[in-house]
């Protein structure tokens, strides 16, 4: 055979043996072996629902008249502005004494992390007991811890990270709570009677939030407001006869969060403003368009949000929640009568400003908080950032000066701030940079410290995720 | 038959072959002991680990011989568990678009409401620590990183020790091999 017959023979015989190459390599399956990853494999959904009969408020003890009346408040989750600014007039300390901290009283309470709200010398928390397995408003003197009456109602509720966590509204008249389970109760203030109860869960076919309700209810006038998610987005219920007012229709399926109401007043519109698992938005709450929806936007939608927004007075609201999901800043505005929102930032927790489960707090024009885990450098710190510009970092408490998931407000011009493990820690709320004045432990081997702090009259409530006490911080 | 008497010079003998198999036992016995008991092995602190993903791409084995371990004693068993899915999955289902376990290693199955159990699934795991990080900054922690004795080479010097940047990995006693979470360790 020739040379040119051999070449063009190998040239054949290679391009046939490439054609058998390609032929079998496009007739095998690459992912032969591999098992496709489908919806239902965790078996979710073969439980069957027991129902249960709940009778809101059902049970009634009176133990006590005994407390000393004393004149401040913190009615409500995040004090009287909702800012976690004390109005107090009473100075507090900024060291503690050698002794260490004044532990005036304490109390075992169930698992769970529902702050304390104070009226006047009175202490009220929403527990959960787990030996008789219900929610129980629980009446307490601020000043010896003393009980005065409990009321409670039987419900079924495991341990999920712990059980309770909303912190009653207070008003001269009116007690409102939000129990685990999403059981809203109304009570009279000076003796507990019961007013009226609502099953949000099973009258508005709501979902109950992931480690139960968070969102603490807000009471406005004679009117309680709360986000229900289900076939309503918020609804309004009189405080004296349990009357709904107005309930705002859910077409898109919004859920409840446990972010909380607050209330926002801006270009001359009273509002509410809520973050629900789908997005954020504003329901009018005056006249003449009270009770309906003026503003929303999708633009914010995570499947955890634990802080509240953060309204501010040129119509910024700052909002963040964590698992990843970081934060946004929006810009709300009024155009032709109708408010519109506009998304100024959103960003990654390791790029700004993010809080997991606490409110940021907004003071001096600034925003201060506690970074989440997963926020790289400065996680768990402490920090100051402008409204403007949230992802710049003003201050940052440094790495000896981490914190965690815990509590933080403003009483008597200092910042006060929880750790996980119950250690407090006072601070100047400086621009110019972190400042410690003072760091001790108030519960030894505190857990979970997670819960709203309170303060009123120099008496400090705080509680890790079992024991609630209080301490006497008066100059 | 009638048996043989022994002679004197045979029970020495066999006496002498005795003794040398008992001490030759004995020191043999000695020195395994010595032997197991003072091997050192690589192990990962999960108290130190910054779950940065090194274990999986720097060790000399492929896959990595550094495992997701599971304390189930520290588990809250969450319905949304931060080691299992993505943050803001589409829902919270076994869908593969929901998983953030690469390799899918980690089996989710339903126990009663609200509870989950995670089960790792040691042949699939790389070792990346996606799951051990989404665990730590969201849950309790309860997944954390291992390196397996039963597949780790105990190079002389480990490639991932080199790397590591928070000197997570040390050589610990073969019979302390492990570092694993829950009630029988502490965080000190």
């Amino acid at each position: 055979m020739s040379q040119k017959g051999l070449q063009r023979g190998l040239i054949a015989g290679l391009g046939f043996i490439g054609g058998i190459v390609i032929l079998w390599w496009m007739s095998t399956d690459p992912t032969k072996g591999m098992e496709v990853s489908l919806p239902g494999a965790d078996n979710r959904g073969k439980a069957v629902a027991i129902e249960e009969n709940i009778i809101i408020g059902e049970h009634f003890q009176k133990v006590s008249e005994n407390y000393t009346r004393l004149p401040e408040k913190w009615e409500r989750f995040r004090g009287a502005n909702f800012d976690n600014i004390s109005t107090t007039n009473t100075s507090l300390l900024e060291q503690f004494p050698e002794t260490g901290p004044d532990i005036v009283w304490s109390v075992d309470l169930g698992e769970g992390h529902s702050g304390a709200a104070i009226w006047e010398g009175l202490a009220y928390v929403l527990d959960y007991d787990e030996e008789t397995r219900a929610d129980v408003l629980k009446c307490l003197s601020l000043t010896d811890g003393t009980e005065l009456w409990k009321r409670w109602y039987n419900v079924n509720i495991k341990r999920n990270h712990g059980m309770s966590r909303t912190v009653p509204a207070i008003t001269e008249e009116y007690i409102v709570t939000i129990g685990p389970r999403c059981h809203v109760m109304c009570v009279d203030r000076k003796d507990g009677n019961f007013r009226w109860g609502i099953d949000v869960a099973k009258d508005y076919n709501s979902e109950v939030p992931f480690w139960y309700t968070g969102q603490c209810p807000l009471v406005d006038g004679n009117k309680a407001i709360i986000a229900t998610g289900g076939d309503a987005l918020m609804i309004a219920v009189d405080c004296s006869s349990g009357e709904v007012l107005w309930e705002i229709p859910n077409p898109k399926g919004w859920k409840m969060s446990h972010s909380s109401v607050m209330p926002f007043e801006f270009e001359g519109q009273k509002m509410y403003v809520y973050s629900a698992i789908g997005g954020l938005f504003g329901v009018a709450a005056s006249e003449p368009d009270e009770g309906k929806l003026i503003w929303e936007t999708n633009a914010w939608n995570h499947s955890v949000v634990a802080p509240s927004p953060v309204c501010m007075p040129d119509g910024k609201i700052f909002m963040t929640a964590g698992y990843g999901a970081g934060s946004m800043m929006v810009q709300l505005m009024k155009q032709n009568g109708k408010f519109e929102v506009q998304v100024l930032d959103e960003y990654t927790p390791k790029e700004g400003l993010a809080c997991e489960q606490q409110t940021p707090v907004y003071y001096k024009g600034h925003l201060f908080g506690v970074l989440p885990k997963d926020a790289g450098a400065l996680r768990n710190q402490f920090v100051c950032v402008h409204p403007d510009d949230p992802k710049k970092i003003v201050w940052a408490s440094g790495k000896e000066a981490r914190f965690g998931l815990g509590p933080y407000f403003i009483a008597d011009g200092k910042f006060y701030l929880l750790s996980d493990l119950a250690e407090l820690t006072i601070i100047e709320p400086s621009l110019d940079g972190y400042m410690q004045l003072e760091q001790a432990t108030i519960i030894e081997g505190g857990h979970d410290a997670w819960a709203p702090l309170a303060t009123a009259d120099g008496y400090m409530i705080l509680r890790d995720s079992k024991k609630m006490v209080c301490i006497n911080m008066k100059k | 038959m009638e048996k043989k008497a022994e002679n004197r010079r045979e029970f020495i003998q066999k006496s002498a072959r005795l003794s040398l198999v008992l001490a030759l036992g004995g020191v043999g016995g000695f020195a395994l002991t010595k032997t197991t008991k003072d091997e050192w092995v690589w192990q990962i602190d999960p108290f130190k680990c910054t779950q940065c993903g090194r274990c999986e791409s720097d060790c000399v084995l492929a896959p990595s011989a550094v495992k997701c371990i599971h304390a189930y004693d520290l588990c809250g068993y969450c319905d949304l568990c931060g080691g299992y899915f993505k943050p803001d999955a589409n829902e919270l289902s076994t869908a593969g678009e929901n998983q953030l376990c690469p390799t899918a290693a980690i089996e989710r199955k339903f126990i009663e409401e609200p509870y989950f159990e995670y089960i790792i699934n040691e042949d699939l795991c790389i070792g990346c620590a996606k799951c051990v990080e989404g665990c730590t900054s969201f849950g309790n922690g309860s997944f954390h990183l291992q390196i397996m004795h039963n597949i780790c080479l105990n190079c002389n010097e480990c490639s991932i020790a080199r790397v590591c940047p928070s000197d997570a990995i040390s050589r610990v006693k073969s019979n302390e091999a492990y570092k694993v979470k829950g009630d029988f360790t502490t965080n000190t």
